[in-house]
């Protein structure tokens, strides 16, 4: 009996060890291939369809391009990323590389998620990166990230058909507040609504900054993070602007995508459209029909300023994780593919129908020379009109963006009223300040 | 786990040596036997043993640890730091926990009564019904159980567009149509709706058991005395169903405040957190991706755990559950 109990014990501890021992020959990453390689993990956050072949074919020609390095490419659906990537860091599973927006730099830096790449790589990279996206990505005089493209947040689409057929002249697009409010009325006919603009807070969080900005000439918190600025009246006429659109039904009050995606202009079923600069290389592979009756300008100004800002500059960026076990390389295949040669990144900018900015003064270079880059009607606009009063993304965790989207959703949907809604972003700004002791944590220069 | 086993087994040898001598100095026996009790007790705790080592992996050590690191600050990059009950009390003082879990208990509200109660009705329809409609019955009435929620969130929304069908009945007599789920007075019932159909078929079959155990004379008897099928339900079917009742209750109430996929994909906890349920709240904590957000949805998710198993013996505290009816 005892010997039958034994055993039982023995297969127990065996069973016991064996998964134990199994598990631990999961965990952690960053082996070798059977041939010797060196594997490095990237990850890429799912973008349009024409990034993913971009970026496949390039990590193919690098892993073909030497015998050290094994890149192993993979891409991540966005609604899943931030978890897919909290479970793997908690895992010690994390990718070496992946993909990072500039909002993300800076907190991510304070985590101490990220190395710095100046180890790692020659500093004549860093002095290719253009001046004002430089600052986007150092911190403390380092470079936590290397940038790929900058692309204006909110720009105003306008279809000239039904802008034409309401009456109102697509030359002279609205400057102020109220004249968009006038054209989204004029422009509400049957199915089709005036316009469309974010509406969930989720997405007001970060596509409202530029607006923010335009409003108040600040963002909802001081300077140096100690305290919240919500209440500030000046937002009251930012809360009234979304609120006048989404009560008065001139955009859509069940919109089927979020605000990144431009179907709904696309598609014809909204007459004008806030929207990134990205949408221009939506427009251009899925609804080429849209783009002779397109036009592009600024968002309106509160007061019809036009040097006031209305976008934030967003862009994403490659990121090596402090963690990764093999940094070099993981950084080297970094540097080859966007600081590298330049005609890489030059055929990502075709790819995407330059509906995005170079980061780098050699791609400009080498876009020179290639008429359809500097033609495009869209982006010279963009470029002059936007991006040169544009403000680079707040670096605040998310909590504070998502405090502010999340007073506007309630104005515009009548939880409660415009000071009210405010008054509880600004208190819950406080907060996030309190708890996660942000009080002079803003990232210096 | 392991520091179980051996102390286990120990207590149990030495009990076992201590009867085998007690018996040899008794019987003066040459071969030690083992009592019959004994052998009774080793069949028992094999048996439960597959699900105790189970339960300890996947849930007592789990718990136990999840209790440890709520007193850090952790973040995976640097190493966790002590804090205490801090953020017991930050969980405890957002607004958004209890607003939280205010939603939850509203949509709870919205599910259970008015599931079980469609559910006792269409069980007492089947069981008026001749063998061969009532199985078809079932095996209708038990499809949507068999529906993935993501499916049915996705169909649903489609149903709530402004071109959808609900809207389109709407229009009919030229009202709408309605933004259900953008409108913070609308989405949370809009979103009981596909949960009280995924929940139909197994309530139903569960009731319509309990019903066919109601011996037949009951109602024959109050037929006699002239009772209409509403008395019959209010002094026969619901005072002998109690105990089914109260468990469709419980585990109804528990799952419906634990819902997360429904509010997930068809409206993000929006708009204004109006379906915001805890599990999503916790859901949204964890994807925040900042070091405090990590400490901040465990410790709300072992509050959470408190504050279901409260309400469970509440619920249990107000409906005495009886011991089984004879019928």
């Amino acid at each position: 009996m005892h010997k039958r109990r034994s055993k039982v014990l023995l297969t127990l501890a065996a069973v016991v060890t064996a998964s134990l021992a199994l598990a631990g020959c999961t965990a952690g990453g960053g082996g070798t291939t059977a041939d010797g390689k060196t594997e490095v993990t990237f990850w890429q956050q799912k973008f349009e369809d024409y990034q993913g072949v971009w970026f496949k074919k390039y990590v193919d020609q690098f892993n073909a391009s030497q015998d050290k390095i094994k890149v192993n490419y993979q891409v991540v659906p966005a609604d899943t990323w931030t978890q897919k990537l909290q479970a793997a860091q908690a895992a010690g599973k994390q990718p070496d590389i992946a993909t990072t927006n500039y909002g993300n730099i800076a907190a991510g830096v304070v985590d101490g998620k990220f190395a710095a790449l100046d180890d790692y790589m020659p500093a004549d990279v860093f002095a290719d990166i253009k001046d004002n996206v430089s600052s986007f990505v150092t911190i403390g005089g380092k470079h936590y990230a290397y940038p790929m493209l900058v692309e204006p947040s909110t720009v105003l689409y306008y279809n000239t058909d039904m802008v034409k057929a309401a009456g109102l002249d697509p030359n002279t697009p609205p400057t102020t507040w109220d004249q968009l409010i006038d054209w989204s009325k004029k422009l509400t006919t049957g199915d089709v609504k005036g316009m469309t603009i974010a509406s969930t807070a989720p997405d007001l969080g970060w596509s409202s900054w530029g607006l923010q900005y335009n409003a108040c000439g600040h963002l909802p918190i001081s300077d140096d993070w100690s305290k919240a600025n919500a209440t500030d009246p000046c937002y009251e006429k930012l809360l009234n602007l979304y609120k006048t659109l989404y009560q008065g039904n001139l955009i859509p009050q069940q919109p089927k995508v979020g605000y990144a995606d431009g179907s709904p202009y696309g598609s014809g079923e909204v007459a004008m459209m806030a929207g990134g600069s990205w949408v221009i290389g939506q427009l251009k592979t899925d609804f080429p029909d849209m783009l002779a009756k397109t036009m592009v300008t600024a968002f309106p100004s509160w007061d019809g300023d036009a040097t006031r800002t209305t976008a934030t500059l967003g862009g994403w960026t490659l990121t090596l994780d402090s963690k990764s076990k093999h940094p070099q390389q993981a950084a080297d295949f970094i540097k080859y593919l966007l600081a590298g040669d330049p005609a890489i990144m030059a055929d990502f900018f075709k790819a995407a129908g330059y509906s995005k900015y170079t980061v780098r003064k050699s791609v400009d270079e080498a876009l020179a020379s290639d008429p359809n880059a500097s033609a495009d009607p869209f982006m010279k606009i963009i470029s002059d009109k936007v991006v040169a009063y544009g403000k680079q993304e707040p670096g605040y965790p998310w909590d504070i963006a998502l405090a502010m989207g999340t007073a506007i959703e309630s104005a515009m949907k009548g939880t409660d009223s415009i000071q009210g809604s405010l008054k509880t972003a600004d208190a819950a700004i406080n907060d996030v300040i309190q708890k996660q002791s942000l009080a002079g944590t803003a990232p210096k220069k | 786990m392991t520091a179980v086993l051996p102390s286990d087994s120990l207590a149990g040898q030495a009990g076992e040596l201590a009867h085998v001598a007690s018996r040899r100095d008794g019987r003066r026996s040459g071969t030690p036997r083992v009592a019959k009790h004994l052998r009774d007790n080793r069949t028992a705790y094999l048996m439960i043993a597959p699900m105790v080592i189970l339960l300890s992996i996947f849930v007592i050590w789990p718990l136990i640890y999840s209790l440890y690191l709520s007193g850090f600050k952790i973040s995976f990059y640097k190493d966790p730091e002590f804090v205490g009950f801090q953020f017991y009390q930050y969980v405890l003082e957002s607004p958004k926990f209890w607003q939280s879990l205010g939603v939850g208990l509203a949509f709870a509200a919205m599910v259970v009564p008015a599931g079980m109660l469609i559910a006792l009705l269409i069980a007492s329809f089947i069981k008026t019904l001749s063998k061969r409609l009532a199985s078809f019955m079932k095996t209708t009435v038990y499809v949507p159980a068999v529906v993935s929620t993501v499916v049915a969130s996705v169909l649903f929304v489609f149903m709530y567009q402004d071109q959808g069908v609900v809207n389109w009945f709407l229009s009919l007599i030229n009202a709408g149509p309605v933004a259900w789920l953008n409108n913070p007075g609308t989405a949370l019932p809009a979103i009981a709706v596909p949960a009280i159909w995924l929940g139909l078929g197994i309530t139903t079959l569960i009731m319509l058991a309990g019903l066919l155990d109601i011996p037949d004379s009951y109602y024959e008897s109050a037929e006699l005395d002239g009772a209409g099928f509403v008395k019959r339900t209010w002094y026969i079917t619901i005072p002998l169903l109690k105990n089914i009742l109260l468990y469709l209750f419980v585990t109804g109430f528990t799952a419906a405040l634990q819902m997360l996929d429904l509010p997930l994909v068809m409206t993000n906890g929006g708009p204004v957190n109006a379906t915001t349920t805890p599990n999503l709240f916790i859901f949204n904590s964890f994807r925040d991706g900042t070091p405090y957000s990590t400490s901040f949805s465990l410790t709300a998710a072992l509050l959470l755990f408190v504050v279901l198993g409260a309400i469970s013996v509440l619920v249990f505290r107000l409906i005495n559950s009886d011991k089984a009816v004879d019928g």
